[in-house]
This record gives structure tokens, sequence and C-alpha cells, in this order.
């Protein structure tokens, strides 16, 4: 894309989004009466059947957190659980007839399995790696089994090819009628929607071992928009969004992942009031926090302008840290860190730990942040760079390197690192792989010997905008 | 158009692993094996598939082969600057500990070769990556174990030095020979010479070589105008036929 359809993109985007706000908050108190007539006839219909209440019971487990607190023994249980009920929903003879709790069952289902998952890897992980309770390490060491990674990722591909939902997703795509391959299975509600939550378990998964590439390959039949089935879901199009951008961040996409934060937190500012009260606010919000962290470090190793509600909640949350690391140098080094770490997907390894030697089983968090970490110090001076050649059009290397106070080597060492990171590959169209590479920078230059030729891109003013919001407060 | 699941020089047999659920089965490992060393072989770079294998390895440790990881590594160093090295690392159990800070962290490379390897090879992308040339090859020549890491990588040094010349032809109009001899380790002027002319297409004069202009190096300024269009204003327009104050 050039820098000519970039600069005029936002306007656009911007009127199509007024209009769209509207139906979004439409859209979203629907579903939330929705989903309150659906618990009600629920209500009537469980109290009727009592043949079925062994089942439904199992349902309702599977949609409900563990608390915090839960023994090992819940944990093996709670798996043991999700087993039969995978097994009894895609190895029964035919499609299972089933009434389930909520529309947004299939989604807590899925959405709860992983996250149990994740939770026992990193407590099994922290169990060997600190030693602290021989017990539960003996248990631990006898069942490698469980929740072990190729089951988890056996029932989600299970779930998803059971339901032909990527076959589905690939013919509504085409415009095509879904149901023409959907098959026996697909066909049913029930199915369907876990086959297709299970699409977004998957790419949480791979992402969760370090796999993103993978993770965004996963949703190759999947549109990214609001009219996406995920949409209907809040959590779903939150935690979507959320692993989506994280993966593209680290492909060092930065465009990319300021795309895919900024579209949802902006969808939350505005449905922001709706929720308020909902069960999961707090989780919402929790998550909200860490995608503008997360929005702030992308903004600072690839400056950008972000939407105003977004760069105004960003100056609000992480004002002070956000100042320092586009600032850069070693001084931002602890504030990258510091962010990354609290804001990055609780990070797992698949295999059973070494309970032998407690010191082998790191922390995956710290081999992720660490190898992040790298590539913030590989480019800590570019905002340097940028601002001082900001400043001028032609410029001496060695001149600059005596303000800077370094070796003219180190200088054209750092030239080349940042004209490098202002090439980036970014999204145009098909799937989220794909890319064009393309000048994320305003600034540019080239080197004649030490001569350093600097050039600027500059977008001249923009008065539509500034039109469109006066004449609207006017009349 | 760049897809990172996509590569020209890969078989059509991997391509079918790649897209199915054969890219868990433990027994597609060696076929991925045989791939790298066809890759190393053959100079091609199939970031994605790589990947696959290293994730079979991360499911299942005890197939783990130390050499074939390392290569991938090796190989994953010849197309920098990208995330292909750092997307190979997060792959890798986290008890190798890439980039050590602490002392236990380096102490665990004096125990295992498998570890010592992975944070030496580190150490070469961390080089790379910051484009500090002249330091990357004198690391790699100051220890013999690079010398075995990067022996089953069919002209490796010829491939980084490929690479660094395309990252300087991009931000340079012309540059010193002293400059250029240092950052591709082309010490004799003779040879120098012959790559920059040869490989490169450029033209040495004297002690300066100057680049011919590209896209990349020709830094021109230029001031964007906003696009006005009718369409944005419908809007406004339409409010002011519905409310006829």
């Amino acid at each position: 894309m050039s820098y000519e359809d970039r600069a005029n993109a936002r306007p656009n985007l911007n009127d199509e989004s007024d209009v769209e706000e509207e139906t979004m908050a439409n859209d979203y108190r629907e579903q939330v009466n929705f989903d309150d007539s659906m618990s009600e006839l629920d209500r009537t219909t469980s109290l009727g059947g009592s043949q079925t209440q062994d089942i439904q019971a199992q349902l309702a487990a599977a949609a409900t957190p563990l608390e915090y607190q839960a023994t090992l023994e819940t944990k093996f249980a709670s798996y043991d659980n999700y087993c039969s009920l995978f097994h009894y929903i895609l190895n029964s003879e035919g499609p299972v007839d089933l009434e389930v709790p909520s529309y947004y069952w299939a989604w807590d289902v899925i959405d709860e399995f992983i996250y149990q998952f994740e939770s026992f890897c990193r407590y099994r992980n922290r169990i060997a790696r600190t030693g602290s309770n021989e017990e539960e390490a003996q248990v631990l060491r006898e069942n490698p089994n469980t929740w072990g990674c190729y089951s988890v990722l056996n029932v989600l591909y299970s779930l998803i090819q059971r339901s032909q939902i990527n076959e589905q997703l690939a013919a509504i795509k085409r415009g095509e009628d879904p149901l023409a391959v959907a098959g026996e299975y697909g066909s049913r509600p029930l199915y369907k929607m876990l086959g297709y939550f299970s699409i977004v378990g998957l790419l949480r998964v791979h992402c969760l071992l370090g796999d993103f590439s993978l993770a965004l390959k996963t949703l190759d039949d999947i549109e990214m928009n609001k009219k996406a089935m995920f949409a209907r879901v809040m959590a779903a199009h939150f935690t979507t969004y959320y692993y989506v951008g994280f993966s593209y961040m680290m492909m060092r996409r930065y465009a990319d992942a300021i795309r895919m934060f900024s579209h949802i937190l902006v969808y939350v500012s505005r449905t922001k009031n709706f929720q308020k009260g909902g069960n999961n606010y707090d989780a919402i919000a929790k998550k909200n926090d860490q995608m503008l962290a997360l929005i702030a470090i992308c903004v600072a190793l690839h400056p950008t302008r972000l939407d105003d509600t977004i760069h105004s909640a960003v100056r609000e949350k992480y004002g002070e840290q956000f100042h320092r690391m586009q600032r850069g140098g070693p001084e931002a080094l602890p504030v990258f860190e510091e962010l990354f770490r609290s804001s990055c997907p609780k990070f797992i390894s698949p295999t059973p730990p070494d309970f032998e030697n407690p010191a082998y089983n790191v922390d995956p968090v710290d081999h992720h942040t660490a190898i992040f970490m790298d590539e913030v110090k590989n480019t800590l001076f570019n905002p340097t760079i940028r601002s001082y050649l900001k400043l001028y059009t032609t410029m001496d290397l060695k001149k600059l390197a005596g303000f800077l106070e370094v070796q003219p080597e180190q200088l054209r060492s750092w030239l080349l690192v940042n004209k490098q990171r202002s090439r980036q590959i970014r999204w145009v169209e098909g799937s989220l792989l794909e890319g064009d590479s393309a000048i994320s920078n305003d600034l540019d230059y080239a080197l004649e010997d030490d001569l350093i030729h600097v050039s600027e891109t500059k977008a001249g003013r923009r008065l539509v905008d500034w039109y469109l919001r006066n004449l609207a407060r006017v009349y | 158009m760049v897809a990172f699941d996509k590569c020209e020089t890969r078989p059509a047999n991997i391509d079918a692993i790649l897209n199915g659920l054969d890219r868990y089965n433990p027994e597609t490992t060696t076929v991925f094996q045989d791939y790298v060393v066809q890759q190393c072989e053959d100079r091609t770079f199939d970031c994605y598939a790589n990947l696959a294998l290293l994730k079979l390895y991360q499911f299942n440790p005890h197939l783990t082969q130390p050499d074939t990881v390392t290569n991938v590594l090796v190989k994953a160093l010849t197309v920098f600057p990208s995330p292909a090295f750092s997307l190979c690392l997060s792959l890798l159990p986290a008890h190798t500990q890439p980039f050590p800070t602490t002392q236990e962290a380096q102490a665990a490379s004096q125990t295992s070769d498998f570890v010592e390897s992975v944070q030496k090879l580190s150490r070469l992308s961390t080089l790379l990556e910051s484009a500090q040339y002249t330091q990357f090859w004198s690391t790699l020549n100051s220890d013999d174990l690079y010398a075995d890491l990067t022996a089953d990588v069919a002209g490796f040094e010829e491939l980084v030095r490929i690479r660094i010349a395309v990252e300087v032809g991009k931000a340079f109009r012309s540059i010193t020979t002293e400059s250029l001899e240092q950052w591709l380790d082309l010490r004799n002027r003779e040879a120098l010479e012959k790559f920059v002319t040869d490989v490169c297409g450029w033209k040495v004069d004297g002690t300066a070589v100057s680049v011919p202009t590209n896209k990349e190096n020709e830094a021109r300024s230029e001031v964007k105008s906003e696009r006005v269009g009718v369409d944005m204003f419908g809007r406004v327009i339409r409010r002011g036929f519905e409310q006829t104050a």
C-alpha cells in the first residue's frame, strides 16, 4: 500500500466506523437480550427432563471455571470430565442431540478447557522448578499424560474436523451455502459452534506454545471483521484479536499488530456502557489494559499515529512508560520488559518438566521475554537516530557521531538498523500471513560515504476530518 | 506479495504434510530432517517447514537431533534481518536460555553442548540483527566451534556476505572500500573488487565503491496531500436534507 493510500485510509475508516458504531451498539444490546431469553427457556426445559440431568451437569461443569484454590485432585477430575464429555460428543454413533445450557456455552467450554490446560501446565512446571511440594510432584510424575498437549490438540482438531467448519467457512467466503458442505454433524449448531470456537482455541494454544506463525495460519478461513461469527460473543471477539495481535507482534509486524489491537479496543470503548455489570467485565478490563500496554510497545518500536481514543487511553494508563519507551535508550529497557511481562500470554511448555533437575525448568515466560528483549535491545537507538535526523537535510556522519558521543562505526550500525526496521511486512489482503513489504516511516535517508542525505515524506495538513468534526458540532 | 507459509522451493510432499495433521505425526520427523539437509546443500531456506520440525521436537523431546536444530538456526542466520531466527528460538526448550543474563544461565552452557551451541548462535544472530558486521566476522573466526556449527551449511559465509551487501546497497550510494572490507570480511583487495563487481554489480573507483541508485537508497522528499472526495461529506449532506430547520 502506498503512503498516499494509507494517509487517506483514515478518514474513510472513521466515516465507516461512525455509522457502524450505532449498529454495533444495537448489535450488542440484541445479543445480551438474546442471551437472557435463552437462559429462561433453558431453565424450563432442564426442569422437565430428569434422565438428561447427568449429562446436563457435565455440560455445565465443562463451562464453569475451577476455583482458584482447586486441588490437584480436582484438576485431574476436571480433565477426566472433559475427556468423557468430548468423547461422548465426538464418538457417539451419529451426532448427539444436546440441549446446551446457553448461547455462550460453546465458547465458554472451549475457553475454560484451554484455560485449565494452560494453568495446569504452568502449575506443573512451577512445582518442578521450586521443588516445594514433594507429594504433588510425585503425583504429577506418575501421570505425565494428564492434560497432555497431544490430547488437547486432538480434541480441538477433532471438533474442527467433525463440524467441517473450515469447509463451511470457505464456502461462505466463496458466497456459497455452507450447509451443502456441513455434513451430518456440521449442520447442527452444537457442532458448528464448538468447531468454530475450536479454531480460536487453536490460535490461542499455538500462541501459548510459542508457534506464532502457525497461530496465524489457523485463522486462514476466518475473516477478521465485525461480521465474523466470533464477534457474536464478546469474550471470543476479544480473545481472537488479542492473540492475533500478539502473534503479529512476535513476527515483528508491528503495523499489523497495532491494527488488530486498535480495532478491538475501539470496539470495546464504544460498547463499554453495555458491558458494565456483565460477568466477564473484569476479565475484559484486564485484557484491555494489557492490549493498551502492547500497543504502547508496538508504537515505541514502530512510530504510528494512533486513533485518538486509543492514544489518549494509552497516555492515561501508561503515560510515563509510553514516553520513556518512545525516547528509547538503555533507560527504556526495564520499561519494555515490565510491560511485556505483564501483558504477554501465560506461555507454557508442552511437555512434562524434569523433576530431577529443578534448574532445568525455566519459566517459558522468561524464555519468550528474553527473545523479545533481544530485538528491543537491537533497536534501542532508533528513536535517538530519528530525532536527530529530523532536524537536518544533510549531515556529516562523524559530526553526528560526535553529538551522540559514539564511534562513527557504531553510528553506521545504528543507521543500518533503523533503515532495516523501517521496512516491514504489512497485510493488504488474503490470509493473515500474507503481506507486502512497505516503508513504514516518513523519515528516510541514504549515505554517500560519510554524508547522510535525509528525506522526509510529509503529510499535508489534513483538514477534512477537522472540518467534519466541527461541522457536526455546529449543527 | 510475501506469504510466510509459502516457499517456492518446497516440494509437494512437504507441502502436503504441512497442510495436514501429519505435521504432528512423529514419523514425519525424518522427512523434515531430510528436507533440512537438502536446504543446507542447495542453499534454499524454508522457514515455515523448519518451524514445523522444531514443533515436532518440542512435542517429542526424545526425538531431538541437536545437529539438525543447530543447522536450522544457522540457516535462519542467513536470511537476516528477519524474525526467522527468533521464531525458531521460540520453539526451543526454555532451558537453552539463548540470551543468558544470569550466572546460572551461563553455567548451563558448560554442562550441555547443545545449550552452548544455541547460545553461541544467538550471539551471532544479535550481531547480524544489530548490523555489527565487523564483530560478527571476528566472533565467527574466534572459536573453532563456529566452524563446526556452520560446516553443514553450504556456502554459509558467502550467503551472509551477500545479505550484508544487500543491506549496504539499500542504505549507501557510495561507501569506502575500508568499511566494506571489514563488513564483508574480504581483507584482500582483489577479492573485494571481484565480489563487489561480479556479485553486486557495483563500481570500484580508487578507495570508493559506488552503488547504483535503487528504490531504497534514493531517499526522495515529498509532500503527500490529502485526498478529498465528495463521498467523505456524504453524512453532512444527507443530514442537511433530513433536518430542514
